[in-house]
């Protein structure tokens, strides 16, 4: 029971991070590998900022700000430039992005791994089982943000633009819609939900170092994968499945070290069954 | 008309530029390396290189010409260089020359690494586009996190192999020669033409006959064990052999090597492998102390910049006024007006130029004959698959 | 054609660009009229913070030594190799650094690289004494190979016993099977536990996608006191994890848990007690201690760790060694040093009192110093 609620903490947090993913993938078409290392730009603005100020509520405002202006200044120098470009070109600048941005996060805080405590929420007990509050609230979070998401892409007009360019470009231009300007919006929701995923992040896991972001961003790419790119119930429901998975598998001793193995052949064998994912919309092939 | 007077035609400079390059790279290199002119650091990055360069050629081969997405290529290298170097090991003790074990074990890696490639070909059948890059990627991370865990590869210590010596660079320069061969005649094979016609159109080429299958699973596995080969190579070059090297991050940077070479461009891979090596070695070696923790960034601005240079469709005309290309245009403008009736039937025979071929053409073009020029065929930023 | 042309400018650019930068900022650490003493670590990546400390704890020693005036008037060198914790990127900078003129090495900083920096060392027969490479194979490559930390072995054999001799009956041990260092540590334990009949639960994690323990937590939650033979950062998280799920065991873990009060803010309410084997206590009064330690914060602002101390004493105990031998020829190749530093390091009147204690070396290349078991201050 209590490898449940562990499983599902954590994999709130792959389910906050693969939304951010599967937004930016799904209208722009592009694997953001940055993804992981905006989250670990945004855990540095908290570190900074709580120790500046010692305030978490200042710390979280500025992590949201820096990230997002962060995602709009990479999407304006690294990816616009190459929109109309082959995706791989794009892939390799994200990729680009990504190194220099840890790099330069080792250039400033250093190597060493730093501790963050944003606020301690504490525990509940039911019964048998200890839960933590920050687990609780971190689902709870993740699930209000896929609703208003869903919401924002369903009834606003920004959110109907973007499905018009996620589904066709030209048309979309065609019908008057800015696909420049819905992408850079696209990449700045992106990015600000990588600062609450760095929040939660650090709510659970409380230290930073410059390589923070790159294994939980392959974590929530593959969320994204298994729930189906570009779905956002689907991502929720990748990067919570995914966190189970890991946490069963890590309670069993003789398991644990094949974690890894085990959580990629699930991923494997469900695109198997569904090549698209688990709420992936099939596209008929037109010749 | 004999086979001999068709290859005297078809002879065109650019068809062997690859082994020309690769052939005076290896006379010049085991020349000096024999007479003891170039310090060991040298061969050794020399042997980096070789094996960069088959790893890029290879992937270009499912990248470039079969238009799939891998991000799985270390996980090939992992298996190869574990298993390869670890029959290495036994052989060893059976027989005495280290060549004939480090040749033998090259083949065991490659074959084990192949079959690794069949499996993944597999979910190809169904796959398509990032989905499929993700199924490569998890893939590599599986055949890495198994060879980490099983105890005959050392587990966390890592598998400790016997180093080649200096000469393994001679090795690498064989089998990248023996990789183009095979690889080139391929490509302009009729196998070749079905390859790059999958990667067009894969329905179109379906109803045309192409076995599909048969050629997704072909590509994988020949790409696959020239991965498994340049991983045994690595594992004589570096001991012990680790499993931290071969993650993703790995499979990522040869996929840069082939992007920035050009997607189907055999020479192009070549090059950009070597220059990216070279650079990291420099970059390695110069920026060592505090200055270390800059050779990243160093790295990614060159990464970004190159890249964005090469394919900002902004930046296209004003590449296209001031590059050598543009050079080399006016001068076959000249060439033309010359005479006109050799260059006609050299475009005629040049049509299926498939090596530069960026990335799609669309049926129309390929019915309509003759494509006179590049520009009519530049790909429109869409996947092969998305038509 | 117009492709490939097109790249070839542009990678010539590139090509050219690289040269340029590398060769303005080519740094020639290593001079003909200095002691050059060279080593490669992860200066870079996942375990940069451990190859910088290292680095951080050599430079100090260097400054101290140059200041004094060097040895026999000559100063000494020191230059450091990224290896990204890689064999080939470790092999590539030994064959860099002995070209340039290295005479004496520190080896590499973890286990995995500096055995590819050991096999080569011993063909060239290059003397080096590494501060952190703590699996045993590393000093099996020839006897031109030494270190300063503690073998792995002795550790998890000291833990062992040490459990068994406090009377704890419900033990846990949780290490990380991805890692040389924590898995050649349990190892012995295993060994000597079963040796003494010392009975543990155990759970294991994979250090390179595992940051949340409680599962790990979870599986050991009734035990009295958890063995964690890794490093400083996990041990937090795991401390951290054992907090918010109300389990009070002792943590007890080995020298790499050093640093680990630096791990948490002076909010965090941790319940659990943190003891842990080590050589070196940056609180200690230990004059030599504490002169290194006040020279590490006034250059660098931070405490020193573990790897630097052991950074630190690799290259004085190095001086130490080429005074006794009294090298006099600063072009000594690094073969002919390499004979002269072997005798004196394992001569029986030779031991060097560092900030990680009193060290002596036998022939095998290990170190012999007196472990202690501290327990973490907050």
């Amino acid at each position: 029971m209590s490898t449940i609620i562990d499983g599902l903490s954590l994999g709130s947090i792959y389910a906050l991070i693969a939304l951010g993913y599967t937004m930016v993938y799904g209208i722009a078409k592009m694997l953001n590998f940055a993804h992981g290392d905006i989250i670990m730009i945004g855990a540095y603005a908290l570190f900074t900022m709580m120790n500046l100020t010692g305030s978490p509520i200042v710390a979280i405002i500025t992590a949201i700000v820096v990230c997002t202006l962060l995602g709009i200044v990479i999407e304006k120098v690294a990816y616009k430039p190459l929109r109309g470009a082959s995706p791989l070109a794009v892939l390799i600048t994200a990729i680009g992005v990504s190194y220099l941005l840890q790099s330069v996060a080792q250039i400033i805080y250093g190597a060493k791994a730093r501790p963050v405590t944003l606020f301690s929420l504490g525990t509940v007990k039911f019964g048998e089982v200890t839960l933590s509050l920050s687990a609780l609230v971190t689902l709870i979070v993740c699930a209000v943000i896929m609703v208003g998401l869903t919401l924002f892409v369903k009834c606003t007009k920004i959110g109907r633009a973007m499905v018009a360019v996620s589904e066709d470009k030209a048309a979309a231009q065609l019908m008057g819609v800015n696909v420049n300007n819905i992408i850079s919006i696209t990449f700045a929701i992106g990015s600000c939900l990588a600062a609450f995923a760095a929040v939660f992040y650090l709510l659970q896991i409380s230290a930073t170092s410059p390589t923070l972001g790159s294994m939980p961003g392959i974590k929530a790419f593959t969320a994204a994968v298994i729930g189906g790119i570009g779905s956002i119930p689907g991502a929720m429901i990748g990067g919570i499945l995914l966190g189970l998975i890991e946490k069963l598998c890590q309670s069993v001793t003789a398991l644990s070290p094949y974690t890894t193995a085990i959580e990629f052949g699930i991923l494997i064998l469900i695109l198997l069954v569904k090549p698209t994912g688990l709420l992936g919309r099939k596209r008929r092939e037109k010749v | 008309m004999t086979y001999f007077g068709y290859v005297k035609n078809d002879f065109k400079f650019k068809h062997i530029v690859n082994y020309v390059i690769v052939g005076a790279a290896l006379i010049l290199f085991t020349v000096l390396q024999l007479v003891g002119a170039i310090p060991r650091s040298t061969s050794y990055l020399l042997t980096q290189i070789s094996y960069s360069i088959i790893l890029s050629v290879s992937l270009n081969l499912v990248v470039g010409f079969l238009g799939e997405l891998s991000l799985g290529h270390a996980g090939f290298m992992c298996a190869g260089a574990y298993i390869g170097c670890y029959f290495g090991g036994i052989l060893s003790e059976y027989i005495g020359s280290k060549l004939l074990v480090l040749i033998i074990s090259m083949l065991i890696g490659g074959i084990v690494a192949a079959v690794f490639g069949l499996i993944v070909g597999l979910p190809a059948l169904r796959l398509k586009g990032d989905y499929l890059a993700i199924v490569t990627l998890a893939f590599g991370e599986i055949v890495r996190n198994l060879c980490k865990n099983v105890p005959w590869f050392g587990k966390s210590l890592g598998l400790s192999t016997k180093t080649y010596g200096v000469k393994l660079f001679i090795v690498g320069f064989a089998v990248i020669l023996i990789m183009l061969i095979l690889l080139q005649n391929l490509i302009r094979s009729k196998h070749g033409r079905a390859i790059t016609a999958i990667r067009d159109n894969e329905i179109a080429a379906r109803a045309m006959g192409i076995n599909v299958t048969y050629y997704k699973l072909f590509v994988f596995v020949f790409s696959a064990f020239f991965a498994g080969v340049a991983g045994v190579l690595y594992g004589n070059y570096a001991t012990p052999v680790l499993y931290s090297f071969f993650s993703y991050n790995y499979s990522i940077e040869i996929l840069v090597m082939v992007v920035l070479g050009g997607m189907g461009n055999i020479t192009g891979s070549i090059i950009s492998a070597t220059l990216i090596t070279i650079a990291n070695f420099i970059l390695t070696t110069k920026l060592s102390g505090d200055l270390a923790a800059i050779k990243n960034l160093v790295y990614a601005l060159i990464l970004m910049v190159v890249v964005i240079f090469n394919n900002a469709p902004a930046l296209q005309s004003f590449k296209e006024k001031f590059s050598f290309a543009a050079l080399n245009d006016r001068l076959m403008e000249k060439k033309r007006a010359k005479n006109p009736e050799k260059f006609a039937a050299d475009i005629r025979n040049d049509s299926a130029q498939w090596s530069r071929i960026p990335t799609k053409i669309s049926m129309d073009e390929i019915l309509s004959t003759d494509v006179v020029s590049n520009e009519g065929i530049r790909d429109e930023g869409d996947k092969p698959s998305a038509k | 054609m117009k492709k490939f042309v097109k790249f070839v400018s542009a990678a010539m650019a590139v090509a050219l660009a690289v040269v340029c930068f590398a060769s303005c900022s080519s740094n020639q650490v290593f001079k003909k009229d200095t002691w050059n003493i060279g080593c490669t670590g992860p200066l870079t990546g996942d375990a940069a913070s451990y190859g910088i400390s290292v680095q951080k704890g050599a430079t100090i020693a260097i400054e101290e030594i140059n200041a004094a005036g060097g040895l026999n008037g000559y100063l000494f060198a020191f230059d450091m190799k990224d290896d990204k914790a890689e064999a080939a990127d470790a092999a590539t900078g030994y064959d860099t650094l002995f070209e340039a003129g290295m005479q004496v090495s520190l080896g590499s900083v973890t286990s995995g690289s500096c055995k590819s920096f050991a096999a080569k060392a011993a063909q060239d027969n290059v003397f080096f004494i590494t501060p952190s490479a703590s699996e045993e194979a590393v000093i099996q490559y020839g006897d031109n190979a030494f270190r300063v930390c503690f073998g792995d072995p002795d550790q998890g054999t000291l833990a062992a016993d040490q459990i068994k001799a406090d009377g704890y009956t419900n033990v846990g041990v949780i290490y990380e099977t991805s890692s040389s260092y924590s898995a050649g540590v349990f190892d012995a334990f295993k060994a000597e536990a079963e040796k003494i009949g010392l009975e543990y639960k155990l759970a294991t994690f994979d250090g390179e996608n595992n940051k949340d323990f409680s599962s790990q937590v979870e599986t050991l939650k009734d035990c009295d006191i958890f063995f964690m033979p890794f490093y400083y950062t996990e041990a937090s998280l795991v401390a951290k994890a054992a907090t918010a799920k109300g389990v009070n065991a002792v943590l007890f873990g080995v020298d790499g848990f050093d640093g680990i009060d630096a791990m948490f803010t002076k909010d965090d309410v941790i319940n659990n007690k943190i003891l842990y084997i080590t050589p070196f206590d940056a609180e200690s009064t230990d004059p030599t201690v504490s002169k290194f330690v006040a020279a590490y914060k006034a250059k660098y602002n931070e405490t020193p760790d573990q790897f630097a101390a052991d950074g630190y004493d690799s290259v004085m105990a190095i001086y130490n060694a080429m005074k006794k031998a009294d090298v006099k020829d600063v072009n000594i190749s690094a073969s002919d040093l390499c004979n002269l530093l072997k005798a004196a390091i394992t001569a029986s009147d030779f031991s060097y009192t560092g900030a990680t204690g009193t060290m002596t070396w036998a022939t095998s290349g290990a170190c012999t110093k007196v472990p202690q078991i501290k327990e973490m201050k907050r």
